[in-house]
């Protein structure tokens, strides 16, 4: 993206502060790559160019905003990287993703033309990261060959700090017949490891929730998963897209979406199947009266894009065995952990936390 | 389930609705299509429309369409068009110059910037047919500015319609006065309940869906009708329109796809033109109640609200 | 050592929390806006003096009317998630 198109997106959404699209109290400027911090110049310059056009204008969202990244970390300790941290500290959310064990990571994350794994760069700056970010946490998305290092990489992640892991199947058509019982027993694996070594205690792993695997009403629980269509996406030549998962780079099978440039704004008769879809009209009956119902989730992207036909409006349904395996595990999890602090008279663990103090 | 059968004998056939027919071909259904067409609509139960294009049928085509109960939609250029059960006209000039059977229903296609005339239309033809369906060609065009002037414009033609009704009149225009009989959505349904079977043979949910591509069929005569993902065209899974009482708006599944992209969901405007719509029928419906008895226990209840997209935080 | 000696209303939060942000804001634009550009610098620095001034009363109001607890080498600071005010002191 060159900093004229930056500029002129910025432009475009500053100048319709009052359009129901940008009416919200917050804006996070989320970049994203490929990996963002190899343009930390023109990051730099976009920041700063938000930054002094917000005050300019007296935008409300100069008193609230943040500005996120998504990184691989490998240039994390650039001291340009470092330096654009500091001048906007208070401002920056920062994930570094880090899958796990040396041999896991390595499995996906290797240097352009070459076999070597990037791990060994990431983990060492994975000291200052948590320096700097103390609270920080991991993304990590699993594939039908992730799933054999799923309790390991976990239990790595802990190790090293990182004490909040947010982690995820993803929602392409990968899985093999017995993934989900492999998957099962990670997760049952890794919850006897998480309490029998009283992990629980200062880490989450996302896997464990308490509410999911019940059945949702479509009356009281009939919202929208997904974000898509609530964020507005920009591409290095100015299209928007309801999510980055709807541009062509993104896509197997299906056209991109484009809802608009930044020339001609946002088409917002594009945005309405977004904005208005509901659980209960995407899905099938089968979806919407299961059992399990309750945090299956569901990405729009790629409900489009392994739809039968151009639309938004059909849910893909290949996680459903992955969820189903999750929640058994996931009931396993309870059962014992509560069980455990039964026979200990403890209290429950409340869920953790990060306070925001000034 | 299919209620419906669209039988387009020809390429250049008229349009009667949204679509704009920009076919450059003049193929006719073939004689044996037709035939298997008809059995089709007989053997599923179906009302066939057919629908014609403004120059003469070969030879032969008359005698199998009847052969089946049916409804004739003609241009009022083509020469059998006073055997029409429906009259498409495509202009004002077209409609004036129209000597219509008091049996026939109008159906007047018009763009926006033509809608002025419409109240001089409903003088003209009051008593000389059946019924006026007014079609708005580029409704998806409408600008603020032309949603105040549609306002207006149906102001006069509800004290028209108004007027009518309490002298006893059958005032029949579909903007205004089918909502006044409605309870519940009466649409298009094309994909739901309607199917139309085109010249070459394949099955679409409407005409301009043919005309957009071809390619994108919904099976043949020789497979049967195969509409994918087929709820999208029902109501219960437009998360827009189950929320909506403008009962009688068209909820064009072509038109939702060409704006929106989803065959379920409206664009804005289309949402707007029928709200204006409806609270002018309101407006009728109050003034009738007080002028006398009105028999249909319908409710056009007052709204805040034009597109109801803007209500979903609500539902 | 850090203790709760108090809470405030979600109002009254949402007061300082703005001030805080727009502190925030402040200072980080103050690092890349330079005397050249007059009239957003001007307005920046009395934007500063202006802010950090509410910010001030904002404690000292806050503290006059709930009467927390205090010590001379300690600070007051407020969890925004919970509208508690902890001091926190260096033993």
């Amino acid at each position: 993206m060159s900093f004229e198109v930056a500029k002129k997106a910025i432009d475009y959404i500053l100048d319709n502060e009052n359009d129901s699209n940008f009416a919200t109290e917050s804006v996070i400027w989320d970049f994203i790559g490929g990996e963002p911090f190899l343009e930390i110049d023109l990051i730099e310059q976009i920041t700063n160019y938000i930054k002094s056009e917000l005050y300019r204008r007296n935008h409300h969202w100069f008193n609230s905003y943040r500005l996120n990244f998504t990184t691989n970390g490998i240039n994390y300790d650039n001291p340009k990287v470092q330096q654009y941290i500091k001048d906007n500290y208070t401002h920056i959310g920062i994930t570094i993703t880090i899958d796990g064990t040396k041999r896991k990571h390595d499995l996906n994350r290797v240097y352009k033309n070459s076999s070597r794994g990037s791990y060994d760069d990431v983990v060492k700056n994975i000291p200052l990261y948590l320096s700097q970010f103390p609270g920080a946490s991991t993304k990590v998305t699993i594939s039908s060959e992730d799933i054999p290092y799923i309790k390991e990489s976990v239990l790595h992640l802990f190790s090293l700090g990182i004490n909040e892991v947010n982690i995820n199947c993803v929602f392409e058509d990968v899985w093999k017949d017995g993934d989900e019982l492999l998957f099962e027993n990670q997760l049952i694996e890794l919850a006897d490891e998480i309490i029998d070594n009283k992990l629980y205690e200062g880490n989450v792993c996302s896997f464990y929730n308490e509410n999911i695997g019940k059945p949702l009403s479509t009356t009281t629980s009939d919202q929208n998963w997904c974000g898509a269509g609530m964020m507005l996406s920009i591409d290095a030549q100015g299209n928007f897209y309801p999510c980055t998962r709807f541009a062509g780079y993104s896509l197997r099978n299906k056209k991109p979406i484009i809802i608009g440039n930044i020339r001609d704004g946002i088409n917002n008769n594009l945005l309405r199947p977004f904005l208005s879809l509901t659980r209960s009209s995407q899905s099938t009956d089968e979806c919407i009266n299961c059992d399990y119902a309750y945090g299956c989730a569901w990405c729009q992207g790629e409900n489009y894009d392994a739809a039968d036909t151009p639309t938004i409006y059909q849910r893909a349904t290949a996680i459903c065995k992955m969820h189903k395996a999750r929640v058994r595990a996931n009931n396993y999890y309870w059962n014992k952990l509560y069980r455990k602090l039964e026979l200990e008279g403890a209290e429950k663990p409340a869920e953790k936390s990060f306070d925001i103090n000034c | 389930m299919l209620k419906y059968l669209v039988i387009q004998l020809a390429d250049d056939a008229a349009s009667y609705c949204h679509y704009e027919n920009v076919s450059k071909g003049v193929q006719f259904i073939s004689v044996e299509n037709l035939k298997t067409a008809i059995r089709f609509g007989m053997v599923e139960n179906l009302n066939i429309q057919f629908i014609y294009p403004k120059r003469a049928l070969p030879d032969g085509y008359a005698e199998i369409i009847e052969t089946i109960d049916h409804t004739k939609i003609i241009p009022c250029a083509a020469p059998n068009s006073k055997s029409a059960d429906i009259v498409v006209c495509n202009s004002i000039e077209e409609i004036e110059g129209y000597n219509f059977d008091k049996e026939q229903i109008v159906i007047l296609r018009i763009y926006r910037s033509e809608v002025n005339e419409l109240p001089r239309i409903y003088d003209l033809l009051k008593g000389k047919c059946a019924r006026l369906n007014v079609v708005l060609r580029d409704v998806e065009k409408f600008s603020e500015g032309d949603f105040e002037d549609y306002k207006s414009l149906l102001a006069q033609l509800g004290n028209k319609v108004t007027t009518s009704l309490i002298e006893g009149g059958n005032a029949q225009l579909n903007l205004l006065t089918d909502r006044l009989v409605l309870n519940t959505m009466n649409n298009c349904n094309a994909g739901d309940e309607v199917v139309a079977i085109m010249p070459n043979g394949k099955f679409y949910p409407c005409a301009g869906f043919y005309y957009d591509n071809p390619n994108e069929d919904f099976g043949d005569l020789m497979r049967g009708v195969q509409i994918k993902k087929r709820q999208l065209f029902k109501l219960s899974y437009a998360p827009i329109c189950r929320h909506c009482d403008a009962y009688h708006c068209r909820r064009c599944a072509w038109l939702n796809r060409k704006t929106t992209l989803e065959v379920n969901t409206p664009s804005h405007e289309q949402c707007v033109v029928a709200h204006l719509e409806r609270n002018e029928s309101g407006r009728i419906l109050s003034s009738i109640r007080e002028a006398c008895e009105y028999e249909p226990e319908t409710t056009i209840p007052e709204i805040d609200y034009l597109d109801p997209f803007e209500k979903r935080k609500e539902w | 050592m850090k203790k709760i000696v108090g809470q405030v209303t979600v109002e009254e939060k949402n007061e300082i929390q703005l001030l805080f942000e727009r502190r925030n804001g402040l200072n980080e634009l103050a690092k890349i806006l330079t005397p050249e550009n007059d009239a957003l610098y001007q307005k920046l620095v009395k934007d500063m003096g202006e802010t950090g001034t509410k910010f001030q009363q904002w404690w000292d109001g806050m503290a006059d009317k709930y009467q927390w607890e205090g010590t001379v080498d300690g600070h007051w600071e407020i969890n925004f998630e919970t509208c508690e005010i902890f001091l926190v002191t260096n033993n």
